[in-house]
């Protein structure tokens, strides 16, 4: 590891020295590498440069002094008072490798976005493929599926009136934007794989899984099949110079779709509707014992990563339970949201239950972390599980799979992908779905306020 | 020079952290280091409020940045486990008196004090100065610096 350190003391004769000493002692004796600038009387000694502040892995600020910090933007940054440096210098080291990430705003909601946005550049081969579908497929869940919530506000079958708004409310969110899904999914899995010669074969691939009954599943497939097909052509089939510009617009896109749809139809199509269908039947007839066992298994790994690929896994499949449910909602659905709403918001309550348990940096990212658990934005636990892992993420897990496993005992359903409790009015048996919730919020902040010690 | 054997007591007779502190800016006075004895303890206590500068295992570095000091100065006493606030919750029993006036043009004593500091961090150092028996050995050990 490497850490930088700056010290400074308001007469700057002697405590900035100490402190400086201090943490190079206990870095060397941890076998970290360390460098301190000191800013005494004598001036601004062993300044730390740019290049030196990208590779640290923490800085430490132990200053009683105005200490430029904007250089620090985007690093793990511990601000102290110089006198802890000298007393304690080894803890602060620790403290500052799980320090939070020093931003213009500091603000837990931007460092969640960052977290976000680091994590899905990370990923990696086809599970970065299939993320790229869900994302882009997901708008067309959520308004499909808020469009066909609100028309069921008017009745059960009231959209069996033609010419009437929930009518046309069902047309918009069944009868398009649910009808597209498959195609954005397969399309954009696709996209990620080939490029943009991609998207068109992985789209009509798509539609065609949909018209198979294939749905969620024949749509992933057919994505990956369009994918790596375009990726063949491009390789293998190899023009003269002057006709190359034709293979974009011709080749491309004739010879990807035309074997992509003949692939479906004659091998892979049949076979995986079959899956397909057995699933969904499996699903709605899931009740008891089976249902609460899902249930555990989808919250806990909503919680297990809190974003990551598992929890992506779980999402990823709730959401394909919502194609198949085509508007009416799902169980499993339901569950999965309640579970990955639970990790923030049980450790936001834990921040208010535990005040003495807690720095004031993290209770004041428990008030951040309320916002994010009702947004149903899980990455909002990431800030206190990356400070104490060991702890949090099995309190997290905990809560959330009771919570997975009640909503699935109650039957509650949801019919839209994502929306936290701005999407209640989505939700069937809310009073159930309210329990759950509060269940597996109360749960996780009891195991936190017992597993964790006091700062 | 910074210091020399007569800003050196092996042995200080005082009680309290004000007494200890105004002892040895006695010592500075007589040698001519501070002009005015009841400004620089006071800028030295004025320190001391912001926060007690007792380090722990023992050792404290009162210091003052004022223009009642002439000429820069350190000063070193042992002194009999004096409550110095220290963040350890330990009694001091060697004390570094700091003195650099307002206006110090150059840096070189900030520089040694600097030095100083850092080396006090060091339990060797501590150790040498603690078991020096008389004021020629704690400077011998000082000078090393």
């Amino acid at each position: 590891m490497k850490i930088l350190g700056v010290t400074s003391c308001p007469t700057g004769i002697a405590h900035t020295y100490m402190a400086a000493e201090a943490i190079l002692d206990a870095a060397k004796a941890k076998g970290h590498e360390a460098k301190v600038e000191t800013r005494g009387s004598v001036g601004v000694e062993n300044e730390l440069t740019d290049e030196e502040i990208k590779q640290a892995d923490a800085i430490i600020v132990a200053a009683d002094t105005d200490v430029p910090m904007e250089r620090f933007a985007g690093k793990r940054v511990l601000e102290v008072s110089v006198s802890n440096a000298i007393k304690d210098a080894a803890g602060l080291i620790e403290k500052a490798l799980k320090a939070p990430i020093y931003g213009k705003s500091g603000d837990t909601y931007d460092e969640v976005q960052k977290i976000k946005a680091q994590r899905a550049q990370e990923r990696k081969g086809a599970y970065k493929h299939l993320m790229n579908g869900v994302s882009f497929m997901i708008p067309f869940v959520v308004a499909g599926g808020i469009a066909i919530a609100i028309s069921f506000i008017f009745g059960y079958d009231a959209a069996s009136n033609e010419g009437t708004l929930p009518a046309y409310l069902m047309a918009i969110g069944g009868g398009s934007a649910f009808a597209l899904m498959v195609p954005i999914l397969a399309g954009y899995i696709a996209y990620s794989i080939a490029d943009r010669p991609g998207l068109a074969p992985g789209m009509v691939g798509g539609m065609i899984a949909n018209t198979m009954g294939a749905g969620f599943l024949g749509g992933i497939i057919a994505g990956f099949l369009a994918g790596y097909i375009v990726l063949a052509i491009k390789k293998y089939i190899k023009l003269p110079k002057n006709l190359q510009g034709i293979m974009p617009v011709l080749i491309i896109p004739v010879l990807g779709v035309i074997s992509t749809g003949l692939i479906l139809f004659y091998i892979v199509g049949t076979p995986v509707a079959a899956i397909n269908a057995a699933m969904n039947n499996f699903l709605v007839n899931m009740q008891g014992t089976n249902a609460i066992i899902l249930g555990i298994i989808l919250g806990a790994m909503m919680a297990f990563d809190m974003g990551g690929p598992v929890n992506k896994a779980a999402y990823t499949f709730a959401t394909g339970t919502l194609t198949a449910a085509a508007g009416v909602g799902s169980t499993v659905m339901a569950a999965v949201m309640a579970a990955g709403m639970v990790p923030p918001l049980g450790l936001a309550l834990a921040t208010v239950l535990f005040k003495d348990k807690f720095s004031p940096a993290e209770k004041e990212a428990g008030k951040a972390a309320w916002v994010l658990g009702i947004s149903f934005i899980t990455e909002g636990a990431i800030p206190f599980a990356a400070a104490d892992p060991l702890r949090v993420i099995p309190s997290i897990m905990l809560g959330s799979a009771v919570t997975g496993a009640l909503s699935m005992l109650m039957g509650c359903t949801l019919s839209v992908p994502h929306g936290g409790i701005f999407v209640t009015f989505a939700v069937t048996n809310i009073l159930g779905y309210v329990i759950a919730l509060a269940a597996g919020t109360v749960i996780t902040a009891f195991a936190i306020g017992f597993l964790k010690k006091s700062e | 020079m910074l210091i020399n054997q007569n800003l050196i007591a092996l042995n200080l007779d005082s009680t309290t952290k004000e007494e200890t502190i105004r002892k040895m800016a006695q010592m500075a006075a007589d040698e001519g280091r501070v002009e005015d004895i009841e400004e620089y303890v006071k800028a030295v206590l004025r320190r001391e409020e912001e926060f007690s500068t007792a380090v722990g295992f023992g050792v404290a570095i009162p210091h003052g940045k004022t223009d009642a000091v002439k000429e820069p100065l350190l000063a070193f006493a042992k002194v009999n486990h004096i409550e110095w606030g220290a963040p350890d919750g330990k009694p001091v029993n060697m004390v570094f008196l700091i003195g650099v006036p307002e206006s110090q043009a150059g840096t070189e004593h900030l520089k040694i004090l600097a030095n100083i500091s850092r080396k006090l961090m060091k339990q060797e150092f501590r150790d040498s100065i603690s078991n020096a028996k008389t004021a020629e050995d704690i400077l011998k050990v000082l000078k090393e610096i």
